[in-house]
């Protein structure tokens, strides 16, 4: 047995090629060749045939993705899941049949009666295809063509906190690798000068707390958790030169610690100090490379105006939704936003009109954006929430405070680009919008569909850890077939 | 697996006639080489998991894995036939699976059967061995027994050990191993200065003698508890549990034995009179998450948190992987499923909640009150002077007749009620008022509260609450009425009415369920009729102060909960609210009337008058006129009027609830800690089927795993005894995981290397015999960690160079056979607080509450970093926040701690080169740095500065090369900071420390633990050859005048101006050395006036005043060295003039910190010192201090200062 097995690389043996390829930093699919070739040599051919396999799983439709989160939520019945049948049986009580005896949360669950609200919002369809759409995401609309909307995922859990976590990282409880820091370990990036995996959160939102451990690698290498990017002057962690240091300085004091390093390495060969030589250069090609994506000057005025007003204000989802763009083109493999505020359980009418005013016009020029420059096709644009809500009310039925509690029995999300077929949607509610009629998506399901796209088996990308080996999917998930091109 | 036996031999043959011949003769270890393919490949399907378990075979235990085994004969074992199959239903493991068995490991299984397939148990299950010591050949190179272990190993490769490390990198190498600090030039220099024999032991025990070692532990053992200053989950709030790593900290200073260590932490609470300091250990069990999000199902988090502790115990003592067998049996080690949840039931004990509470700061129970000194001291008083009351008989009373008693009692009312409700009035949204006896009444939705105006009660102030209500079903759960903001959310804090499976329940809550009284009747109440109410409480704290009436009758009840140790009052919902809580089951359909609030005890008799005033009256005139009355009534009659009448008892109560209003009081102000104390009754615990909460499955006791060794019968079956049990010296696993643990410590990676698997997953010892004999030694000398940390680093193995060459480098990448000392970058805590050891920032004390570095300030959850001390504590004293950990510590691979974990990654990315080359910590140290040897030095004296900085980040003299790229790079950045300025003043300004650039020299003095002495070094060195008079420290600087008013005064008489001294000397005649008790601690937060009167006889550099550690710059130093210097803080500071041989001088130094302005005068007059103003300060002297910062800046980066070589 090898402690390759167990996850903890030696930094010996680490030679520099494989440095850049391991640290997130790497050369593209050399990533996971790279990976599997590590097991082979570890003894370890569990994963692979003898020597067989190197590169993908299979063929990869998506190079990345671009998974925009919005935290909180949102009521698929006000937005993707158009139920008329809600909007007559409004005020009623939700029957038993419909809710067949499953737990609620503790917020609504000890409330004495359970009204039914329909949507106040309009729907109408959209595109050739047809899609039903809320009035709230008029941009949105405009992309239906392109995307598919999958109005039957569901989850288990039923808070914020195991929910997010749970979509995120395949367990409701904390401790395991996000999705991001799974596909970073298999697949590295196609730029050696950013992270292979990063992270955006719209600044100053309240809403449900996030965590950094949603963006974590639990028990991979550290080097593949998600790199925030913050708004402001330092994008990455201390990425700036401190006060009073130029750049002229710098280069002086890394040019002199790289003699001192190599003074040391004349003494004797030493792989972990020429790593250590070699994440020094990165650090400072970070330097301006990080500044320079996070630059949008050279922007068109078409395109700025594309993802509207808010594409100014740095940290706000528009702003953010471009950089994801700019991340991309520069091949970042997994871009992570999040959008909190969509916890609406009070004032929903109000509160989920200011959360579309925020992200529709983005997220769409995101997806048309991309499109534009033929890189839809290769990019996977996620957009969901941990969960859906409900279609009774949680307090009082009265006018335009009304609010809906978490449902994790049935919700709503929409993916486009990066082979899946554009302008579809699948899986159908029952007409209350309460448990799912046809075609069940679990996260899960979501998991293994987005890693199948990026042509990873994703029962095959595991990791051995505490003595057995770890998948993002658990022991489950099937990848939703239909909804591939 | 029956058929296609007979292609098998033809198969065979044409697979193996190549290899077979030349491999056959290897022989295969079954442990190493057979082992590990069928636990990976084999046990998920035929391993321990009955559930999973595929076509009835098992190939974990001998006798079954050889129904498809056949010893000697490869070509008749089924095993060999089906994973050499290429039928795709034949062949194993099915393709499926994902799994496969390469070509070079059915060589191994074919071979291991054709040699006779010998079996073995798997190792760490089994008994220790008793390894006799290894001999070796090269004797000279043995140390102690470690090394005939590794060198014999060795030998047998035609390998041996490399040569010795160079004393400057085993110094460097054992001070950060044992205290995770550098050592310091003089350290160094020590060391290199001592030729005796036994220089190194020395210098190890000295190590260890340090209350660094105890740090360096605990910062190691924080990651293996999950230790967090919050609560972790979503909301993550912080709370209370750092008195926790301080226990731990004490733990290894005073070396407590590992087992005792372990047993405190798991039972400490079950320990026979167990002390404060016992329980505290238990806080162990509790630092795992937990959950405050509303909405969140209580008992599914309350399970998560048993299951950590589970989970956390087998990983960290006992290195199993227990999590597998929460869902199912182990797929691999024979753990079955019900094997967890016995376990799981000796964690499971507690009172505690799922939830903390959002709206209050409970603590989540069970807790200890950490009473300091003062405190105990009053509850003790207090509690005696309660026992000693006892209530005063009733005199006035006594000898009245029955019928007197009854006309008095009938005649007296107690005070009114406090509020009565009118539900004409009230009414919420869908509260309809009804009608009951001629009286409003409200019939409740169960989602709407009638709030009242009073019931703000304290839990030593008697009250009472009377009404009637009318409950339309037997309600499994309702709130009647209760005073306090929420359930779960707040902890129920306050107190409450509820129905519960159709009976009643009263409590008063600080928090539920572990501090709290209450009750609950036997009987359930009727439904579908009206029923009186009542509910009483005495002030007395305790269950059997609580009563509860049914129509006017005193209701038999039990007692669910009684210990009530804090307050019940706020976190909101201060007063009454009637039918509805917050995210509670409220009053649905059931009707109230007549509800009464009082801020007394009702009596018996009020309450049954209130049912039905003349049928009570009507009996108990009946009784009185019939005959004698009955003792109960007369008793009941006595209650009433020594409770509303007798005078006597009015002030009897009063003193009574005076004293426990006082003993409430200090017991509320004490801070309380999660600590696990044992429930009387055991929990019952069930197999949750997929572990999940709500699915119990067959209930369990409590039980440890059949394939360990038993538990002794003479033991308790609770956690102490599973303590005791796993510490007992035969366990197989303990010891040999202690010991493995603290190898790791020293040289990076295990004798096992999964050290949370020592399972047949895990990777196998690589020195087998030399980890048993490691155990058996650790055991047999009484668990002595210190002993066992000094072996270790007293092995050759541990001296040796590591420097590599690279056939070696090919033979052992992994360094498993350690023919070189291991070389790996030291853990974050060390490089953060190498930088501040360096530059002389740290802040070296012990203990207290967490501090926020900088860093924090740029985490994902940001707090505002400390100003001054905090900065600069050691790490392991940094705040840990679970959403949002410190983020350099993040990138420098710290241990998250969300669950217990006993190996850090090393990983490497060029975030961890940001973090070090611009982090604040970094920058501001390596100025810090640039300062002290400049002020040291001073600007001319560039080669020394330049050794001495590479000396202090990397331990050894540098190169001349090395001395010249400083240079180099010095002299450039001098350059450049000369020709910009404004670079100058931003640069110097990172950071608070001294802050040159903005408002001129400020002083900081760190604090030491030294007291002050006159005369002489701490060590008695550097005596004062001369005569003193009077000395004293003031703790303010003194101006020229108050200094020449200080002097004017005689050497004999005591200073008698308005500024009093914070210290001063006996008067003569004195002269010898004088040591000040219990000085250590003086504030100083202006500045100071050191003063003597001295009169030397000999030149020479004794010292006058001293309270500093003797070389470093890290306090005060008034001394005759060089004529009269003062040392403060970092400065340096020479007098113009000196005291004269043979004559009284009065001496003064002044310090301002403020000012940054240090002063000398001698009889009055000034003498020197250093007056700094930024303004003047040259150009030339800024940039100097600025190039060497950034050489500084350099260094801390240089691989030698990060690398452990």
């Amino acid at each position: 047995m090898n402690l390759k097995c167990t996850g903890f690389d030696p930094e010996w043996g680490m030679s520099r090629r494989r440095f850049l390829n391991g640290f997130g930093m790497g050369m593209g699919a050399i990533g996971l060749s790279d990976l599997l070739r590590t097991e082979t040599q570890a003894g370890d051919v569990s994963n692979v045939t003898d020597g067989a396999l190197s590169g993908m799983h299979h063929a990869a439709k998506a190079k990345r993705v671009i998974f925009l989160f919005q935290s909180g939520g949102p009521s698929q019945i006000d937005l993707l899941d158009h139920k008329p049948h809600l909007n007559k049986v409004h005020g009623q009580q939700l029957p038993d049949s419909v809710r067949q005896g499953q737990r609620l949360t503790g917020m609504s669950g000890n409330q004495s009666s359970l009204p039914l609200v329909g949507s106040p919002f309009k729907f109408a369809q959209h595109g050739e295809s047809g899609q039903w759409l809320s009035e709230l995401l008029p941009h949105t609309a405009g992309i239906a063509d392109d995307m598919c909307i999958v109005n039957s995922m569901y989850t288990e859990a039923i808070n914020h906190g195991p929910g997010v976590t749970f979509i995120q990282t395949g367990s409701q409880f904390p401790g395991r690798p996000s999705m991001g820091a799974w596909l970073s370990y298999g697949l590295g990036t196609a730029n050696q000068n950013l992270p292979s995996f990063v992270v955006m959160v719209t600044k100053n939102k309240g809403g449900q707390p996030l965590v950094s451990r949603l963006w974590g690698s639990g028990f991979l290498p550290a080097k593949h958790q998600g790199v925030r990017f913050r708004s402001g002057k330092d994008p990455v962690l201390y990425l700036n030169n401190p006060e009073g240091i130029d750049s002229a300085s710098r280069k002086r004091m890394l040019d002199a610690l790289d003699q001192l390093h190599h003074l040391q390495l004349e003494q004797q060969p030493d792989p972990q100090l020429e790593t250590r030589i070699s994440q020094y250069e990165l650090a400072f090609k970070m330097q301006s490379s990080v500044p320079e994506v996070v630059d949008v000057a050279g922007e068109s005025k078409e395109t700025l105006d594309l993802y509207g007003p808010d594409v100014n204000k740095p940290g706000s989802y528009t702003a953010n939704c471009l950089l994801a763009r700019r991340l991309a083109e520069r091949g970042v493999r997994f871009i992570q936003l999040y959008h909190p505020g969509w916890d609406q359980h009070g004032g929903l009418p109000g509160g989920l009109r200011n959360q579309c005013r925020e992200t529709d016009q983005a997220s769409a020029a995101l997806v048309k954006d991309l499109k534009q420059r033929g890189m839809l096709e290769d990019t996977l644009v996620v957009w969901a929430g941990e969960f859906g809500r409900t279609n009774y009310c949680q307090g009082q039925l009265n006018g335009n405070q009304f609010g809906r509690d978490h449902h994790p029995r049935c919700y709503s999300m929409w993916m486009a680009g990066g082979g899946i077929k554009p302008g579809t949607s699948y899986g159908k509610t029952d007409e209350y919008g309460y448990n799912i009629a046809e075609d069940r998506v679990h996260v899960h399901d979501l998991q293994a569909t987005i890693m199948h796209l990026l042509g990873i088996d994703h029962e095959r990308l595991t990791y051995r850890h505490q003595g057995r080996r770890y998948r993002l999917t658990d022991v489950h998930g099937e990848v939703v077939k239909p909804i591939l091109v | 697996m029956r058929k296609a036996s007979f292609i098998v031999a033809f198969y065979l043959h044409c697979f193996l006639s190549v290899a077979f011949a030349q491999q056959l003769q290897k022989k295969v270890d079954f442990d190493r080489d057979i082992r590990p393919i069928l636990s990976d490949r084999c046990y998920i399907c035929h391993g321990p998991d009955s559930g999973a378990r595929e076509a009835e075979l098992r190939l974990d235990l001998q006798e079954a894995a050889f129904d498809v085994i056949v010893p000697g004969e490869p070509e008749a074992s089924e095993l060999v036939s089906r994973i050499l199959s290429d039928d795709v239903d034949e062949v194993m493991p099915p393709p499926e699976s994902n799994l496969s068995v390469s070509a070079k490991e059915k060589q191994l299984i074919s071979d291991w059967i054709a040699q006779g397939a010998t079996w073995k148990k798997h190792w760490a299950f089994e008994q220790r061995s008793q390894p006799d010591l290894p001999t070796v050949a090269s004797v000279d190179r043995v140390a102690n027994q470690i090394d005939n272990f590794l060198l014999s190993k060795l030998e047998s490769q035609d390998l041996s050990y490399s040569k010795l490390a160079s004393r400057e990198k085993l110094i460097r190498r054992v001070t950060f191993d044992l205290t995770g600090l550098p050592p310091t030039l003089s350290e160094i220099d020590g060391f290199l200065g001592d030729d005796s024999p036994d220089a190194f032991g020395k210098l190890v025990d000295r190590l260890m003698r340090s209350n660094h070692y105890g740090q360096r532990m605990a910062s190691d053992w924080m990651d293996v508890a999950r230790y967090s200053d919050t609560y972790g989950y979503q909301v993550d709030r912080d709370r209370y549990v750092w008195p926790w790593r301080d226990w731990v900290i004490r733990a290894f200073n005073s070396n407590m034995p590992y087992d005792q260590f372990v047993i405190e932490q798991l039972a400490g609470d079950l320990l026979p009179e167990a002390t404060d300091d016992q329980i505290l250990a238990t806080t162990f069990n509790r630092l795992h998450p937990q959950k405050v999000e509303g909405g969140s199902v209580e008992e599914e988090f309350r399970i998560e948190y048993v299951v950590d502790r589970t989970q956390t115990f087998a990983t960290a003592f006992m290195g199993l992987t227990l999590e597998c067998a929460r869902c199912h049996d182990h797929k691999y080690d024979p753990l079955t499923q019900k094997e967890y949840y016995q376990l799981f039931s000796y964690f499971n004990n507690i009172d505690e909640s799922g939830l903390y509470s959002y709206f209050t700061s409970s603590v989540p129970t069970p807790t200890l009150a950490l009473l300091n000194d003062e405190q105990k001291k009053q509850v003790g008083v207090l509690q005696s002077q309660l026992e000693k009351f006892a209530e005063p008989k009733l005199t006035g009373y006594r000898g009245l007749a029955d019928a007197a008693l009854l006309d008095i009692a009938l005649k007296s009312k107690g005070r009114d009620p406090i509020e009565m409700v009118d539900f004409n009035v009230v009414g919420g949204r869908n509260t309809k008022t009804t009608d009951h006896r001629g009286r409003p009444a409200a019939k409740l939705t169960g989602d709407d509260a009638i709030a009242l105006k009073t019931g703000d009660f304290k839990r030593h102030a008697p009250f009472s609450v009377s009404l009637s209500l009318n409950t339309p079903d037997l309600k499994q759960r309702a709130v009647v009425f209760h005073r306090s903001r929420a359930w779960t959310d707040a902890g129920s804090r306050g107190y409450q009415l509820l129905i519960e499976d159709g009976k009643l329940s009263a409590s008063l809550i600080h928090f539920w369920p572990g501090n709290a009284i209450s009750v609950k009747t036997r009987q359930v109440i009727p439904v579908k009729r009206w029923v009186d109410i009542a509910v009483t409480y005495d002030g007395s704290i305790s269950a059997k102060g609580i009563s509860i009436f049914i129509d006017g009758k005193r209701a038999d009840v039990d007692v669910v909960k009684d210990k009530l140790t804090k307050n019940i009052t706020g976190g909101g919902g201060n007063t009454i609210a009637i039918g509805a809580r917050f995210r509670d089951r409220g009053f649905t359909n059931g009707e109230v009337a007549s509800f009464e609030v009082f801020d007394r005890q009702l009596s018996d008799l009020e309450v049954g008058l209130k049912h039905d005033e003349e049928q009570v009256v009507n009996a108990l005139q009946q009784l009185q006129s019939a005959a004698e009355m009955s003792d109960a009534v007369r008793s009941m009659l006595v209650q009433h009027l020594t409770l509303n009448v007798s005078d006597e008892h009015d002030g009897y109560r009063k003193q009574l609830a005076s004293t426990r209003a006082q003993l409430c009081n200090v017991l509320d102000r004490a801070t309380e800690i999660m600590v696990m104390r044992e429930l009387p009754q055991t929990k019952d615990s069930f197999v949750l089927q997929r572990g999940e909460y709500n699915h119990r499955l067959e209930q369990v006791n409590a039980a440890t795993p059949a394939v360990l060794p038993a538990m002794n019968e003479a033991l308790p079956n609770n956690r102490l005894g599973l303590a005791k049990w796993m510490t007992d010296p035969n366990h197989p696993l303990t010891a040999r995981v202690a010991v493995n643990h603290y190898w790791q410590l020293i040289f990076g990676d295990g004798i096992v290397r999964t050290p949370e698997d020592f399972g047949r997953q895990g990777a196998l010892p690589t020195h087998p015999q030399l980890l048993d004999w490691l155990a058996n030694d650790f055991v047999a000398h009484g668990w002595d960690v210190k002993r066992l940390l000094k072996q270790m680093v007293m092995s050759t193995a541990y001296r040796q160079s590591s420097v590599v060459s690279e056939e070696l480098l090919k033979i052992d990448p992994d360094n498993e056979l350690l023919a070189r000392a291991p070389s790996y970058r030291w853990p974050a805590e060390m490089l953060r607080d190498n930088v501040l050891a360096a530059s002389g920032l740290l802040v070296d004390e012990m203990g207290g509450p967490p501090v926020k570095p900088y860093e924090l300030a740029a985490s994902f959850k940001p707090s505002t970093p400390d100003k001054g001390e905090g900065l600069y504590r050691r790490s392991l004293y940094t705040y840990w926040k679970r959403t949002g950990p410190a983020p350099v510590m993040m990138a420098l691979d710290a241990a998250k701690r969300d669950v217990c974990r006993v190996k850090r990654e090393r990983t490497s990315s060029p975030l961890q080169a940001l973090a070090m080359l611009n982090g604040p910590q970094f920058v501001e140290a390596g100025r810090a740095l640039s300062q002290r040897l400049l002020t040291q030095h001073g600007s001319e004296a560039e080669d020394a500065i330049a050794n001495d900085m590479f000396r202090i980040l990397t331990s050894r003299q540098p190169s001349k090369q090395e001395t010249e790229v400083i240079r180099s790079l010095y002299s450039a950045q001098y350059d450049h900071f000369l020709a910009h300025p404004q670079a100058v003043q931003e640069y110097l300004s990172n950071g608070q420390f001294g802050d040159y650039a903005k408002s001129g020299i400020e002083l900081r003095l760190p604090r030491n633990q030294h007291d002050f002495r006159l005369g002489s070094a701490p060590n008695g060195q550097e005596r004062f050859a001369g005569e003193f008079g009077r000395a004293s420290v003031f703790n303010v600087p003194f101006s020229e005048s108050e200094v020449k008013s200080l002097a004017s005064v005689p050497r004999d008489q005591v200073f008698a101006g308005d500024l009093k001294p914070a210290l001063s000397s006996s008067l003569p005649p004195a002269g010898e050395p004088e040591k000040f008790e219990k000085t250590a601690d003086l504030e100083f937060s202006k500045g100071l006036t050191l003063e003597a009167w001295v009169k030397p006889t000999a030149a020479g550099a004794g010292r006058i005043w001293d309270k500093i550690t003797p070389g470093k710059a890290d306090g005060l130093l008034l001394d005759l060295y060089g004529g009269l210097r003062f040392i403060c803080g970092d400065r340096v500071i020479m007098a113009d003039r000196a005291p004269v041989t043979g004559q009284w001088t009065h001496v003064v130094s002044t310090a301002d910190f403020k000012s940054g302005q240090i002063r000398f005068y001698l009889n009055g007059e000034a003498a020197g010192g250093v007056i700094p103003n930024p303004n003047a300060m040259s150009n030339e002297s800024l940039a100097s201090i600025a190039a060497w910062a950034s050489v500084a800046n350099m260094l801390i980066n240089h691989d030698e200062c990060v690398t452990k070589r």
